[in-house]
Formats: structure tokens, C-alpha cells, sequence
């Protein structure tokens, strides 16, 4: 089953095209600020001046060189969305699965919450701790992730349902395992292509909340971000550095978003039926 | 049955409410130290005395929750002193213009993009079809932000068809059409901005979904009755592609709005979005505070109006919970 699907995904334009940016992206991040030569928070140099051999892609208004910016500021936003995407997935993961195992008063009880986070606009609350308290990024993951489980939890919730009537699992009880043996042998594995989508989809939200509430203003503006570079460049857009300074982390925001989305997009084409066909 | 779902989610909406309007009640007090002085340390902000005493008389008699709400339903939500204006109208005043943003921008997204995903599934295979769902797919994985900045050096910048910030001509003097043409041409680009953004999904869903109705048995039965294909497409088919798109409205109206408030800040366009950009550039607490708990509850709204848009589109759904 499982070589089927990767077979399937090696012949998905999306996915290749999606797993190639990540290497990409993922090489820069983990390669890329060791390998720039410049500190990012070093307000040494000629302030808005063009690209050069020694500065790539020139130098801010701050003074500080804009390659080494856009890399910090990429990996702090790839960061904060890979983050939230775990723990939100971690959360969702278990409560689906406690929902639908144990069923009842924990099942009610955890699904109206989810009922009322779903309807409680996640950025609203984001804004407002975020203002008031000028907590740490990863603080304000964790809140996001606290308000992003709900969706993935259900999914899971449902499909756990429908596999845990399944034969093989009457089959297992009927041979005496436990319930716990069940949910981390049986349950656990067979929902695993659920989690990457669950992981895709939450990690796109947050890398995209991330830049837009740094573009607003609403993290420490001596934090490298790439919203933050694009609202600070926007100011200078009638200058003459806008294809140096603006038009990069904008380039870069929509590649990392891209990708998200066409991994995600190319995983729920394979593990939803109903999807495949229609695509 | 039918009444049953209505009350169980008009529950959770209204608990949702309340758990928003008793944190904007809290949250601040939950600042360390003095409250007022808290709220305005680190802000652009200075006070004078007898502002800072009127500041600290109306959280006084704000002090218990009860009165925070009587305050809530009076429109008696404080004073800006970034802007020297009362709350409550800074938001009313702005309040139009995002609501013209982005109620346009979703009802054409929709409108156009349930039209082209429909027409898209009707066309399936063909290359033009394939290749309209590439570009969406791509065009769904560009953020709003970047949209935006784009749109904004090419047109306004370079070419300088549009311009770059405003929602009107400061100080014109313009006959009533030249003012509807000058608010349009101001428009114009935010809102392609965000049609932009919420146009593929809308497409990709719809025609997802219509993909599969299509395959149904209803849909043959009124092909074999000799029945035009546009009647067949639209008064028989596309009925139940919409449910969906309505679904995704409302589990992604908060993201969407996060969108929405870049947007107007990229093009200074005189919405909540740019009061808020303003309000957290001069670190004015009690402003950030009042536009969120009115968007929040703006959106719960929405989403609680959403819920009976949806029994009336799909009968089932209202029987069958």
C-alpha cells in the first residue's frame, strides 16, 4: 500500500515540483546563514547601497546587508510555521484519537470545545496577546497552535471512527490486545496519512499569519522576519531599491508558501479518494 | 432536528462570544504593575495629566465585567488619545471601507469563481481545463502580501494607472459620478489583490465538487430528458456544488481576514486594516483592543449567519443532523 503511494506521488508534477523547492528551500535555511558572511543585526555598512560583490543584494536603510536579512528572516518564519504545524498536529493527533476511542462524555465535551476555538478567529486573539504582552515567537506558535488543532482533530476524529469498526480491529481484540496495543499498533499507523496533511496545511497557515502579523508590526522589529523586511522595504518603494530589497523576501514568502501548498495539495489528491478522482 | 443543530451551534457562537469579549476585558488587566500606566508604557503616546486621570476615571467605572458590557452595547469603548478621537468612531468610521473591500472581493471571487469552476468540471480533460487549474494551483500558493506588493510596483509605481494609497482624492470637488469613478479607480487594486487571493480556491473547490455531482445519476436522468446542457450545469448540477464553497468560507474567514488587513495597510487604504497597522505602530492599546473584539465578534456573526445560509441551501442538512 505504502509503495503504492509513493510510487504515485514520484509521478505527481505537484509533489515533485513541491519536494524540489522544499530541498531548495530547506538547503538555504540550513546552509545559508552559517555560509553568508555577514551578521544580520551588523549596522556597519554603507546604508542603501546597491548590490556589489561584497553585498549581493545591497545594503537596507539600516545599514545591515540584505542577503544575510533575507536568510535569518526566512529561517525565523520557516521556524515559527514548522513549529506551530507540529504541535498543533501533536494536539489534534491526540485528542482525535481520544475522542473517538474513548468515546462519550470526553468525546462531547473535547468536540464542543473544538466547536467554539473553531469559531473564535485565531489572528484576533494572535493580535491582541501579541500587543498587549510582546511575548516570544514561539509564546505566540504555541497560542496559534492551541487555536489550530481543532480541524486536524476532527478529521482525525472521523476517520479513526471508521477504522476502528473495521475487521482487522475486531479481529485484534477478539486475540486479546489491549486497547492501548490497538491505538499505537493499529490506529495510530493507518491515520498516518492524514497527519501530513494536517501538518501541511496548519504549518502553511502559520508561516503565512507569521509574516503578515511581522508585516503588521506585532513581533520585536529587531527580529528577522520576512514580513518585516517587506513592510520595512515598502516604505522605500519609490526609491530606486525596490527589486533589491522589496522584491526578494517577497519572491521568497511566495516560494516557501508554494511549496507548502503544492505539497499539501498533491497529498490530498492521493489520500482522498473522492479528490483523486476529481483531479 | 432541525432546531436541535441550530441551538447546539448558536451555542458554541455565542460561547465563542463571550470567551472573546471577556478576554479583551481581562487581558489588559492582566498586565503587570499599574494598569494605565502599563497600558501606555511603551506606547508613542504621552499623556497629560488630566488625560491620564480621565483615562484611569473610565477604567474605573469600567472595573467590573458587568459594566465592561453595558459599556460594550453603549458604543462606549474609550478614547483614542494616539488619535484624539472616541473608539467607537475611528471604528465606525472605518468600518465601511473594509466592508466594501471585502465584501467585494468575495462576492465577485465567488460569483466567478463557482462559474469558472463549474464550467471547468463540465470541461474536464480538455487542455484549456488543465491548464486553468495549474495556473490556480499555483496562483492559490502566492500570499496575499506578495499579490499586493507586486500589483502595487507594476501598476501604481511603474506604469501609474492606479494609485498607490487612498480610498479617495483628498479635498475634490467631484459631481456624485466622478466620486463613485474616483473610488472605484482607488479600489481597483486592493481588490484585485484579494479577488486574486480567494479566487483559485473558490475555482479548485467548486470544481472539485461539481467533478462529482457530475458523475451522479440525477445529472444523467436530466440529460436524457433532452434538457439544454447550461440548464443541466447550472439548475441541476451546481446546486450542490455550492455547498462546499460555503463550508470553506466560513472555516477560513479568520485567515482570510488576516489577509485582508495587510492588504489595506500595503495600499494605506483607510480601513480597520490600516487603523490597526496605525494603532499598533503607535502601541495605542486601547484602539488594538476595540478592533479586535469588533472584527472577532463580526466574524462570529458571519460565520452564525453562514449556518442558516447553509440549512436553506441544503435541506438534507438540516434534516439529516
Amino acid at each position: 500500500m505504502h509503495r503504492r503511494m509513493t510510487r504515485e506521488l514520484r509521478r505527481d508534477p505537484w509533489f515533485v515540483v513541491g519536494i524540489g523547492l522544499a530541498s531548495v528551500l530547506l538547503f538555504l535555511v540550513l546552509l545559508g546563514p552559517p555560509l553568508v558572511p555577514y551578521e544580520p543585526h551588523d549596522m556597519s555598512f554603507h546604508p542603501l547601497s546597491p548590490p556589489s560583490a561584497e553585498h549581493w543584494l545591497g545594503v537596507n536603510d539600516g545599514g545591515m546587508d540584505i542577503l544575510s536579512e533575507l536568510l535569518y528572516g526566512m529561517r525565523n518564519t520557516l521556524e515559527f510555521g514548522l513549529f506551530t504545524g507540529c504541535v498543533s498536529l501533536m494536539l489534534g493527533v491526540t485528542v482525535g484519537l481520544a475522542a473517538a476511542w474513548f468515546g462519550g462524555m470526553l468525546d462531547q465535551v473535547t468536540m464542543r470545545l473544538a466547536d467554539i476555538l473553531l469559531a473564535i478567529p485565531a489572528v484576533m486573539i494572535l493580535i491582541m496577546i501579541a500587543a498587549l504582552f510582546r511575548p516570544s515567537p514561539m509564546t505566540l506558535a504555541l497560542v496559534l497552535a492551541v487555536m489550530l488543532w481543532p480541524t486536524t482533530a476532527k478529521g482525525i476524529r472521523a476517520q479513526a471512527l471508521v477504522v476502528k469498526h473495521r475487521l482487522h480491529i475486531h479481529a485484534a481484540r477478539q486475540m486479546g490486545a489491549s486497547g492501548t496495543y490497538i491505538v499505537v499498533r493499529h490506529l495510530l499507523p493507518e491515520l498516518f496519512p492524514l497527519y501530513l496533511i494536517g501538518f501541511a496545511t496548519k504549518a502553511r497557515m502559520a508561516i503565512f499569519m507569521e509574516a503578515s502579523m511581522a508585516f503588521l508590526g506585532l513581533f520585536d522589529p529587531s527580529r528577522k522576519s520576512l514580513g518585516i523586511m517587506i513592510s520595512y522595504a515598502l516604505k522605500y518603494y519609490y526609491l530606486d531599491v525596490w527589486w533589491n530589497w522589496l522584491l526578494p523576501p517577497v519572491i521568497l514568502l511566495s516560494l516557501v508558501i508554494m511549496t507548502v501548498t503544492f505539497l499539501a495539495v498533491s497529498l490530498e489528491k492521493l489520500f482522498d479518494p473522492r479528490l483523486k478522482e476529481a483531479l | 432536528m432541525r432546531r436541535g443543530r441550530y441551538i447546539k451551534h448558536l451555542a458554541a457562537y455565542l460561547l465563542a462570544g463571550l470567551i472573546m469579549v471577556y478576554a479583551s476585558y481581562r487581558l489588559p488587566r492582566l498586565l503587570p504593575g499599574d494598569f494605565v500606566t502599563a497600558m501606555y508604557a511603551s506606547s508613542q503616546v504621552t499623556l497629560t495629566a488630566e488625560q491620564e486621570k480621565e483615562i484611569r476615571a473610565y477604567y474605573r467605572q469600567s472595573g467590573d465585567f458587568a459594566t465592561y458590557l453595558v459599556n460594550l452595547c453603549t458604543l462606549n469603548w474609550g478614547y483614542s488619545y494616539a488619535f484624539l478621537a472616541p473608539i467607537s468612531r475611528l471604528i465606525l468610521e472605518a468600518l465601511p471601507w473594509s466592508l466594501l473591500l471585502m465584501g467585494g472581493a468575495h462576492v465577485i471571487s465567488m460569483l466567478f469563481g463557482f462559474i469558472a469552476g463549474v464550467e471547468a468540471a463540465w470541461r474536464r480533460g480538455s487542455y484549456s481545463e488543465k491548464a486553468g487549474v495549474g495556473c490556480m494551483t499555483v496562483l492559490e500558493g502566492v500570499p496575499e502580501i506578495s499579490t499586493g506588493v507586486a500589483l502595487l510596483l507594476v501598476f501604481a509605481l511603474y506604469l501609474g494607472w492606479f494609485p498607490a494609497a487612498g480610498a479617495e482624492t483628498a479635498y475634490a470637488v467631484l459631481s456624485p459620478a466622478g466620486k463613485v469613478w474616483d473610488m472605484a479607480h482607488h479600489l481597483a487594486l486592493p481588490l484585485a489583490t484579494l479577488v486574486m487571493a480567494y479566487f483559485p480556491g473558490n475555482f479548485l473547490l467548486t470544481r472539485g465538487s461539481m467533478v462529482m455531482v457530475l458523475r451522479e445519476q440525477f445529472v444523467e436522468t436530466a440529460r436524457a430528458k433532452g434538457l439544454p446542457p447550461v440548464r443541466v450545469r447550472y439548475a441541476h448540477a451546481a446546486r450542490n456544488a455550492l455547498l462546499p464553497m460555503v463550508t470553506r468560507f466560513g472555516l477560513r474567514i479568520a485567515f482570510m481576514i488576516t489577509g485582508a488587513l495587510v492588504v489595506e495597510t500595503i495600499y494605506s487604504y483607510p480601513g480597520l486594516g490600516t487603523l490597526l497597522f496605525n494603532a499598533i505602530s503607535m502601541r495605542d492599546l486601547p484602539l488594538i483592543q476595540g478592533i479586535v473584539l469588533f472584527s472577532s465578534l463580526i466574524v462570529l456573526f458571519v460565520n452564525l449567519a453562514l449556518d442558516y445560509v447553509y440549512g436553506w441551501i441544503d435541506p438534507r442538512v438540516a434534516y439529516a443532523s
